[in-house]
């Protein structure tokens, strides 16, 4: 509870609170190899507030990450965090990068990609982003078939379940959030979500057959091990060039104060 | 040599070594500290602690204990050379022809000089590729399609200066075109680690052999699928290697789906020396089993048999090496008497 006669704690408050909103936008950011969040893979290196603008701060595993991936989350940033309503202006600075100066200043100036990169980009971006798209949608119901398996359902029983079944079905928490993160990516790609369609359709929609669902699910299998192979590898490089600062980032000044001004209101 | 407790002995053929270069005397700019603070991340991520170097060892390590490394401590009988010029981040380059040549010299039964080639380079370039073949008599190039050069980000295999350049390769009987897929940088609005090219060449240069060094990770899917397309398309192993010791699940199911898709006789074991250090990947690739449930699911062994081909036999089959021959030669040289 707030102390009313603290009022440096109130307003610290507040900055915590859009703090929170700022995270909240940025978990809804992903990697687009990797389908998962740069909250979660230890990508974000720091937020600043001042005012009506944020800053955020963001690091890759290695100084040759693909410059269009880069480019690709560094707008998604710009763009989440910019749909917060008291947010102005979002500062977006990729850090440690060998094209860290042109990616911060196209993105910061408003650019696409092949006005960032004239000479080397011959299109724009959204081909890629939709093929691991694709990949991203593979892998999420790979997981989700693989565990229905190994719990012991039959292809026959899996194939059999309709959309509206799955999150029914009795099973551990975190197995129901594979069958959540593939119902989104489903809704996502327009794949028809309502409830009596079949659970599990190929990537252009058709219902997925009995004849060849060992070979779509051993070609889901050789996507989600690459994504999963690439995480895991990211993962690790990013903890080794950076150290320590993945798994517990450093406060930044106004983290700081922050705390400071909590323990002043609790005294 | 490795020997088995079982007595059986199996030869040994690293097929990716460098001896770079990369002190910061010889860094041109931010691109070359940028390029060796990548490989010893690559090195201190995945290696066993007690095989964790220092940065200025790291750097630039030298002939003698490249030596030691792979032919006295790591197993290794014979290693390949795959040059990376990199002359546009390092003074004089990273890693060339001509300086292994120097060290392949002193040790003429122990390593196979590959060279290199850049499109970019036009008449020029086919030129030194003659060069190299007289001189040298390599029988394989490493192509660094990421490589930059003035306002260059990289190339393809399918550009038409690389088609006079395969052709080029296969007059002079250079057969073995081992071709780095992983960062690459242009075009930029494509996947970086595209392997497609690789397919289109293939199919029209059937007499090369191309080896696709670490095996298009992490698009692992869509290489699997060339290289069951292709006759003469294989994957090397550096890279994937030595997530054997961090992440042996993950080993285990790439590795089984390389063997199904793939096949046994088309891959080729490699420690990318100096980023990894051959005896941890050479002991724990021999110890290594698959698990049940993967050897269920795959149908694919990985025995002794297997283990032979992948370590040696493969690569000695690509470059015309007769591993009996080779024995008697070693026997009797400098290398020999210093394990």
């Amino acid at each position: 509870m707030r102390s009313p006669a603290c009022g440096e704690g109130a307003a610290s408050g507040l900055a915590g609170m859009r703090r929170d909103e700022v995270y909240a936008q940025l978990a809804k950011v992903s990697d687009p190899e990797l389908d998962q969040a740069l909250t979660e893979l230890g990508f974000i290196g720091g937020v600043e507030l001042d005012g009506a603008t944020v800053t955020v701060r963001f690091r890759l595993p290695t100084f040759w990450c693909a410059a269009n991936f880069a480019f690709m989350m560094a707008a998604d940033i710009r763009d989440r965090v910019g749909e917060l309503p008291w947010v102005e202006r979002v500062d977006v600075r990729l850090q440690d990068h060998f094209f860290e100066d042109e990616i911060n200043s196209g993105i910061n100036g408003g650019k696409t990609f092949v006005e960032t990169f004239p000479q080397l980009a011959t299109g724009d971006l959204d081909e890629l982003r939709e093929t691991f798209r694709g990949k991203a949608f593979l892998a999420r119901q790979e997981r989700l078939l693989r565990r229905l398996l190994a719990l012991g359902w039959s292809e026959d029983a899996i194939l059999a379940l309709r959309v509206g079944d799955l999150l029914g079905l009795p099973l551990a928490s975190e197995d129901l959030a594979l069958a959540e993160r593939y119902l989104a990516i489903r809704r996502e790609r327009g794949l028809g979500g309502d409830v009596d369609r079949p659970a599990f359709v190929r990537p252009d929609g058709r219902p997925m057959e009995p004849a060849a669902f060992k070979v779509d699910l051993a070609h889901a299998q050789r996507t989600r091990l690459s994504v999963e192979f690439n995480a895991a590898f990211c993962r690790g490089m990013l903890e080794t060039r950076y150290g320590e600062r993945t798994a517990n980032a450093p406060e930044s000044p106004d983290e700081v104060a922050r705390r400071r001004d909590t323990r002043r209101c609790a005294e | 040599m490795f020997k088995t407790d079982g007595g059986d002995e199996l030869f040994i053929i690293d097929g990716h070594l460098h001896l770079w270069d990369a002190s910061p005397d010889n860094q041109l700019n931010k691109y070359g500290a940028g390029f060796i603070g990548c490989f010893y991340d690559y090195h201190r991520n995945l290696s066993p602690a007690e095989y964790v170097w220092d940065t200025s060892v790291f750097q630039k390590y030298g002939p003698e204990r490249m030596v030691k490394d792979v032919f006295v401590d790591g197993y290794v009988d014979m290693g390949i050379f795959q040059p990376t010029y990199l002359k546009d981040f390092y003074r004089n380059g990273f890693n060339t022809t001509e300086q292994n040549s120097v060290l392949r010299k002193e040790h003429p039964d122990r390593f196979i000089l590959n060279g290199s080639w850049d499109p970019r380079d036009g008449e020029a370039g086919l030129d030194y590729l003659q060069s190299l073949a007289e001189h040298y008599g390599i029988r394989g190039v490493k192509l660094y399609t990421a490589e930059w050069k003035g306002n260059s980000r990289g190339w393809k295999l399918t550009d038409p200066w690389a088609l006079r350049y395969l052709e080029k390769c296969q007059q002079l009987g250079v057969k073995n075109i081992h071709v780095h897929k992983g960062p690459t940088i242009w075009p930029l609005d494509k996947d970086a680690f595209e392997v497609h090219d690789i397919d289109e060449v293939a199919t029209s240069f059937l007499d090369l052999n191309f080896i696709v060094e670490h095996c298009g990770l992490p698009r692992l899917e869509d290489f699997c699928w060339i290289a069951t397309q292709e006759k003469n398309v294989y994957g090397g192993l550096a890279v994937v290697m030595p997530f054997i010791h961090s992440r042996p699940r993950y080993f285990a199911e790439v590795m089984a789906n390389l063997l199904w898709w793939v096949g046994p006789d088309k891959l080729l074991f490699a420690s990318d020396y100096a980023i990894w250090h051959p005896r941890w990947i050479v002991d724990k690739f021999m110890a290594f089993e698959l698990p049940d449930d993967v050897q269920k699911e795959f149908g694919v062994s990985l025995g002794l048999d297997v283990k032979r081909k992948i370590l040696g036999e493969n690569a000695a089959r690509l470059y015309g090496i007769d591993i009996d021959v080779q024995r008697k030669e070693h026997a009797r040289d400098a290398i020999s008497r210093m394990r």
